[in-house]
């Protein structure tokens, strides 16, 4: 529990893994920068406010700064839905602004924001030549949440929004004459382990760089080698492939990570340019704002937890490794913390946005709480098969190694290739009518094993091959920069994320209720997608 | 969600009802450890401990409670914050008196606010208050070192009679009037904190705290469900009766 008043003698410190006197005096803010005066007197630029980490910022902007001079939202307009409409009737309305807009009201917040039209893939990002002149010489801030996270898109489409769209965003800002805070991820280290610094040289960056005077990797030239690429590739499973293959040729686990960093180095080597980096981690489910357990899509850790309340026993991922996510509510206030500092010229270049430095949570513990959620989920189950949901709630998960694992695969595909073959030599003696229907199933449970390995697959760079810790030095320095107000709305506590009451009470659950829905919508849809004809 | 306060009180049960329903809890958790044999020896060693748990009530609940929470020795606290909701469904949620739900929504219908004040420990106390819907609770915690429980608990070990006195505590630093506030329990070693309140009332009570209420001009109430006497009353006279109050907590707020 986040808020335990004063009567509490204790509250846990997740660290040590016991109780501390609640008396524990912490640090106060030197007041160097006032967050406070910043927002009061400065109008910010908001882009990607339709995203998961942009509705949840947006959400605290208008929460905890009443003061806020002016927020114009970019929104990008729909089929017959403008801008204004989707601002109304999409974001307002969705569960993390509701709240927001029932304690302060919807006039407040038109009187305090305003909406642009436009696209990060469009010239000056898509915004009108007449609402580009009445913003210019008014913004001094553009905060860019936009970007797309799939992992492994097809390269073209991960261009369009991470790279060139960031072409796009700097003309924007160059025009504006504004400062810029660009949201990235820590991943775009790359494949390594350790600790990863927050001062590493961005511009020809690539994660086997041997030192400064290594030019292997230019952007310019990077991106000419993409553009020939895709000219020449039209399968979408090829550029999905390629971009991959790419990705992992100069060291980066994804191509998300890989066009991030591009993104990346575009913004470092522009000249004048006054920017910072932000930089999350996995992205989570939120601890306390709007409400515990918000989250939205299937992105980060979700398919890991839904495949756990699935049942899945076996996991490959380091015993001495530990799993850098952050709930969503810490990224939205570092952004706004890193967003003061660069309004206040005390911004440094990359903050860092992760828990592990301060507060690890070892992958083999979430190991036990996705076997604790499972126990629950089908203990309690009143529909299915009751011997798989006696197995799902009564058999422990466990760590394994990636050769134990594939080893697993070996066994259930040849065991379920015998039990296929079973059910073709009785359809020959009972007739397809009785056998379609075990068939059928059998089917399905393939397709859904074979979605679950590739969906663990792609986490297997965060969970086995690297283990990373991410150094968050500069966002604690400009915490503790601001003032003792500020610090009160803009917490940036890893350190004290208990995360067993975390995970089970507040992810497992807010997955469970955002998320469950939509992934058996997506199941029921791959089952009516087979059939078995009749023959 | 609750603010869960580690201020801790006495048990609200006193005698064989205490010791009963603490052993099934610590049970419960015993025997669904993450490894087989770790299981069966904390079960076993729970369940041979009853008889000493059973003769130290008599003697003293406060020593009793102390010797009692040795039994979670070496338990992870992961596991039991992740047990928390299975214990409850299992074993907690039947045995909540059907109108406990309603009781409350009045209460903060009317603009109480509504505080659990129990012996059990925090990860087990956290789905009943989200059940029930209470504002805060105060209750045990139990002392880990590097996640594993060390099976003390966390001082100050407070006494039946140290209830009045977390509520005082309680009330002082929440700015609230302890005259114009209510309280509800079951047993006798919870009159100091009855007492301590304006509106005091008997819930379900045992024989010796009806006979006590009797004697105060309590109001006497029963939660349960089953109690067709005469003179059942889902609340007491200062929340409004009869079926017209229970009919006003059909709706959850």
């Amino acid at each position: 529990m986040s808020d335990e008043g004063q009567l509490s003698s204790w509250r846990f410190d997740p660290v040590q893994g016991q109780y501390v006197p609640t008396d524990t005096r912490r640090p106060r803010g030197t007041g160097e920068i006032s967050a406070i005066d910043q927002f009061r007197s400065k109008t910010i630029l908001l882009l990607g406010g339709t995203g998961f980490v942009g509705k949840v910022l947006l959400a605290m902007m208008l929460d905890r700064f009443p003061e806020l001079r002016h927020l114009i939202i970019q929104v990008r307009p729909k089929k017959n839905v403008s801008g204004e409409q989707r601002f109304l009737n999409e974001i307002l309305k969705s569960p993390p602004l509701q709240a927001i807009v029932e304690r302060i009201g919807v006039d407040s917040i038109r009187h305090r924001t305003s909406i642009v039209e436009g696209d990060l893939s469009a010239p000056m990002c898509g915004i009108r030549a007449e609402q580009l002149a009445a913003l210019t010489d008014t913004v001094d801030v553009v905060i860019n949440s936009a970007g797309l996270v799939e992992f492994d898109p097809p390269l073209n489409e991960s261009l369009i929004t991470n790279v060139y769209g960031i072409q796009n965003l700097i003309e924007l800002v160059q025009v504006l004459d504004a400062k810029l805070v660009h949201i990235s991820t820590c991943y775009v280290g790359g494949k390594k382990s350790g600790r990863i610094p927050e001062d590493t040289p961005i511009v020809g960056y690539y994660p086997g760089r041997e030192g400064p005077e290594d030019r292997r990797f230019d952007v310019t030239r990077e991106l000419e080698w993409c553009e020939q690429f895709i000219g020449e590739t039209e399968d979408k499973i090829l550029l999905r492939d390629g971009g991959m293959e790419r990705a992992e040729h100069w060291g980066w686990i994804n191509t998300y990570t890989y066009a991030k960093s591009m993104g990346e180095q575009l913004i470092a080597r522009t000249e004048g340019l006054k920017y910072c980096i932000v930089r999350p981690a996995i992205v989570e489910s939120s601890l306390a704002f709007p409400f515990p357990g918000w989250n939205e899509g299937m992105t980060t850790s979700a398919p890991l937890v839904l495949m756990g309340g699935e049942g899945v026993k076996a996991w490959p991922v380091r015993k001495d490794g530990s799993l850098e996510i952050i709930p969503v509510d810490l990224i939205a206030a570092g952004i706004l913390i890193a967003t003061a500092a660069v309004l206040a010229d005390r911004g440094e270049t990359v903050y860092h946005l992760a828990t592990a430095a301060d507060n690890p949570i070892m992958l083999p513990r979430l190991v036990g709480f996705l076997g604790t959620n499972s126990r629950y989920k089908h203990k309690h189950k009143t529909s299915g098969n009751k011997l798989a949901n006696v197995w799902k709630a009564y058999v422990e998960t466990e760590v394994v190694s990636v050769s134990q694992l594939a080893a697993s695969r070996k066994r259930v595909r040849w065991g379920l290739d015998l039990i296929q073959a079973t059910f073709n030599f009785l359809k020959v003696i009972l007739g397809s009518r009785i056998m379609n229907s075990y068939l059928r199933n059998l089917r399905i449970t393939r397709r859904q094993l074979r979605q679950q390995e590739q969906t663990l697959d792609k986490f297997l760079p965060f969970m086995v091959h690297n283990s990373f810790i991410f150094e968050t030095g500069n966002i604690r320095r400009a915490y503790n920069l601001l003032t003792p107000k500020d610090q009160e709305r803009l917490q940036w506590t890893p350190e004290d994320i208990d995360w067993a009451d975390y995970w089970v009470n507040i992810h497992t659950k807010g997955i469970e209720r955002w998320i469950r829905p939509m992934f058996a919508k997506q199941m029921k849809a791959l089952e009516q997608s087979i059939n078995i004809p009749v023959s | 969600m609750p603010r869960i306060l580690s201020a801790r009180t006495g048990p609200r049960r006193t005698g064989y009802a205490l010791v009963l329903g603490l052993v099934t809890t610590c049970a419960y958790y015993a025997r669904n450890d993450r490894f087989v044999f770790k299981s069966i020896n904390q079960f076993v060693k729970v369940l041979t401990s009853v008889p000493l748990f059973l003769g130290l009530d008599l003697y003293s609940p406060t020593l009793c409670n102390m010797f009692f929470f040795r039994a979670y020795r070496g338990m992870h606290r992961d596991r039991l914050v992740g047990l928390a909701d299975d214990l409850f469904e299992v074993t907690l949620k039947p045995s909540i008196y059907t109108h406990s739900e309603a009781l409350v929504r009045q209460t903060r219908k009317l603009g109480y606010r509504t505080v659990l004040v129990t012996g059990a420990l925090d990860f087990t106390v956290r789905p009943i208050a989200l059940h029930l819907g209470v504002d805060d609770v105060i209750c045990n915690r139990l002392e880990f070192k590097k996640h594993i429980a060390t099976g003390r608990v966390l001082a100050p070990l407070v006494a039946e009679t140290a209830k009045a006195t977390i509520i005082m505590a309680y009330a002082e630093l929440e700015n609230l009037d302890l005259n114009a506030c209510c309280a509800f329990s079951d047993s006798t070693s919870d009159i100091p904190m009855l007492t301590a309140t304006g509106n005091p009332v008997a819930t379900n009570p045992t024989r010796r705290l009806r006979r006590f209420a009797k004697g105060k001009q309590w109001p006497i109430i029963s939660l349960s469900g089953s109690d067709q006497a005469d003179d059942f009353n889902p609340f007491p006279p200062f929340l409004g009766s009869g079926p017209q109050a229970m009919e006003a907590t059909q709706t959850p707020i």
